[in-house]
């Protein structure tokens, strides 16, 4: 007899920049879409940042990744790598289990989230708000009304 | 009898004492379990510039730091984040 275990797991998801910037919202529903479809929670959805790849990926040579930590079934995991295969909005996926990890790694700031407050150092009120709880907040509060309506 | 000398296959070893500075390796001396793949900037500097992994020795991590890094590295390539050759 099986048992199905529930783990928490990190899904990176690679997406090519011009179809992100085109469609933002869209490349967040497909990705809700392949972890909805494994019956998977969705703990947090954010971009993590968008870059040029060290090679080029499908001859594209930047990429949009997109972060999810999400609490699934051990055994629906090979269902979400074997959707993103199968779109053609993903380039690439990897999901790893979050075992040695800790919360400050789950909840350390993106590549993304950072690099504007570089930018600007001086401005007293960005440095108050806590860049990726307010992201996450938004993009979750966006894909619960998406699966709703779906 | 008189003892040789100058015998060039015996030399002398000079003792020296070398304090190593660091005993532990840069992940242990942060106290991590968990090697990031995505942490970007500290993988780099564990590769030459042609993008090979750099030897404990001349990286100075231990043995299972060197194992989570390696894997680490492997998890970046395969995301395009590192390159597998430059």
């Amino acid at each position: 007899m099986e048992t199905a275990v529930k783990r928490l797991y990190e899904g990176m998801f690679l997406v090519d920049s011009a179809l992100a910037a085109q469609d933002w919202q869209g490349i967040l529903d497909e990705v809700l879409r392949i972890l909805n479809r494994a019956g998977a929670e969705v703990v947090s959805l954010r971009k993590w940042d968008e870059r040029h790849l060290c090679y080029d990926i499908q001859r594209k040579s930047r990429g949009t990744y997109i972060l999810a930590y999400f609490n699934c079934d051990t055994d629906k995991v090979k269902g979400i790598e074997r959707d993103v295969q199968l779109s053609e909005r993903m380039m690439r996926a990897l999901v790893l289990r979050t075992d040695g990890m800790t919360q400050q790694d789950i909840e350390k700031a993106t590549p993304a989230e950072t690099q504007p407050q570089q930018d600007t150092p001086g401005d007293p009120d960005m440095a108050n708000v806590p860049p990726a709880a307010a992201v996450d907040q938004d993009i979750i509060s966006e894909a619960d009304d998406v699966t709703e309506t779906v | 009898m008189a003892r040789p000398q100058n015998n060039p296959n015996t030399k002398r070893r000079k003792i020296t004492a070398t304090i190593r500075e660091q005993t532990q390796c840069r992940f242990c001396r942060e106290g991590k379990s968990y090697v990031d793949y995505k942490d970007i900037d500290t993988l780099q500097k564990l590769l030459t510039n042609r993008g090979k992994i750099f030897s404990r020795r001349r990286s100075g991590n231990c043995a299972c730091c060197q194992r989570k890094v390696k894997v680490a590295i492997k998890r970046a390539r395969f995301m395009a984040l590192l390159p597998y050759t430059a």
